[in-house]
């Protein structure tokens, strides 16, 4: 099963779906480093993941 | 009286838990240990004097909150670790373990700064730069900014502790949940989280104080788990019985006003833009909720970014 994240920024509608956590976490951090100037943690990032269906 | 011929209750692993979570933040926590040790301070000390008095008053602001608000956290985590034995939690209890540890660590970090960078230790000297809360006020009188480490931290831990020594379950339930959305989700998850910022792009942008900003990422790197362990422990409990949902709302709701604007100390540093900061806040209180699986409070996003809520800071009474 592969993994899912959603951004919660405000007005911000992006979301990403890998293979598993290990993969997803460091698009996440681009994303929010790119997109707004941020940052997010591995840890909250692996918190909130949803199983998404395989590609 | 305990039964000493009950000899499976001398033991606490089982699977379960060592396939769950909070046993593998533990792991996490023991695999990425870091010391104090590993800084050289000398480059932010010669930082320190190319800077001009106002950013000076405006670093020291928010390190010296830092530096008071670890030791803060330190002493008051003995109330989630005694909740954790009496909820026979032992992979909360090993996991809380490393949480202290790294909590003093934290504040060794920023005695060691003050000291070596800016040269002072005693609490007197460093309380001479504090920024009192007092004078943060909310000109429309809406909102009051009270001091949430120093005063709710005590007074739910104090109740968590009357919940122990009561014993009854639920109680203490209500009374880790209470305590953990006050520590965890409000204090290290939502109210801070700007402030590690602020800190991090001061540093980028004056392109100054390397060992600071990166004891901010190693410190950020333990507050993930801390964060995420205690909105883990907080799902788990709603899960048990929905109705402790209700108790997280009511902490946010007491200590609202310190969500809605930004205090002294995240106002401090001259030249940031602030804003940033409000929209981070909303992506954190929303992501804490998402890992609570919680229904966020709509009303309090849309004050924290409502652009007329905006404190005023440093107002000398009379």
């Amino acid at each position: 099963m592969a993994v899912r994240w959603s951004c919660v920024e405000v007005d911000c509608d992006w979301a990403v779906t890998a293979p598993d956590a290990e993969t997803i976490v460091p698009l996440v951090q681009a994303h929010i480093t790119e997109a707004h100037d941020s940052f997010e943690l591995e840890d909250m990032i692996e918190a909130v993941l949803e199983e998404a269906p395989d590609a | 009286m305990a039964d000493i011929t009950d000899f499976a209750s001398k033991f606490h692993f089982t699977q379960e838990m060592i396939e769950g979570p909070i046993y593998r933040k533990y792991e996490k926590a023991m695999r990425k240990i870091w010391t104090v040790d590993e800084f050289d301070f000398s480059g932010d000390a010669a930082d320190w004097q190319t800077i001009d008095e106002q950013q000076r008053s405006g670093l020291l602001g928010v390190t010296s909150r830092f530096l008071a608000g670890e030791q803060a956290v330190t002493d008051e985590l003995i109330p989630m670790l005694a909740a954790s034995h009496a909820l026979r939690r032992f992979d909360w209890i090993m996991f809380l373990s490393t949480f202290l540890l790294e909590e003093a660590k934290h504040a060794e970090f920023f005695m060691h700064w003050h000291k070596q960078v800016v040269g002072i230790l005693e609490p007197e000297e460093i309380a001479s730069h504090w920024l009192d809360r007092t004078q943060t006020i909310d000109p429309s009188g809406r909102f009051v900014v009270r001091d949430v480490l120093h005063e709710a931290l005590p007074r739910y831990g104090g109740e968590l502790m009357e919940a122990i020594r009561g014993g009854d379950e639920a109680d203490i339930e209500r009374g880790f949940v209470r305590f953990s959305a006050c520590y965890n989700a409000f204090a290290e998850g939502v109210l801070t989280m700007p402030s590690y910022e602020i800190v991090i792009d001061t540093c980028d942008g004056w392109g100054k104080f390397e060992a600071l900003k990166r004891g901010f990422r190693m410190i950020l790197m333990d507050e993930g788990r801390h964060i995420t362990f205690g909105t883990e422990a907080c799902r788990i409990l709603i899960a048990k019985d929905p109705s402790y949902e209700a108790l997280v709302h009511e902490v946010f709701d007491e200590y609202r006003g310190n969500l809605v604007g930004l205090v002294e100390y995240q106002k401090a540093v001259p030249g940031l833009d602030l804003g940033k900061y409000q929209t981070m806040k909303v992506r954190h209180y929303r992501n804490r909720c998402r890992e609570m699986r919680i229904t966020p409070d709509e009303t309090l996003i849309e004050q924290i970014l409502d652009p007329t809520i905006d404190f005023v800071v440093g107002v000398e009474a009379g």
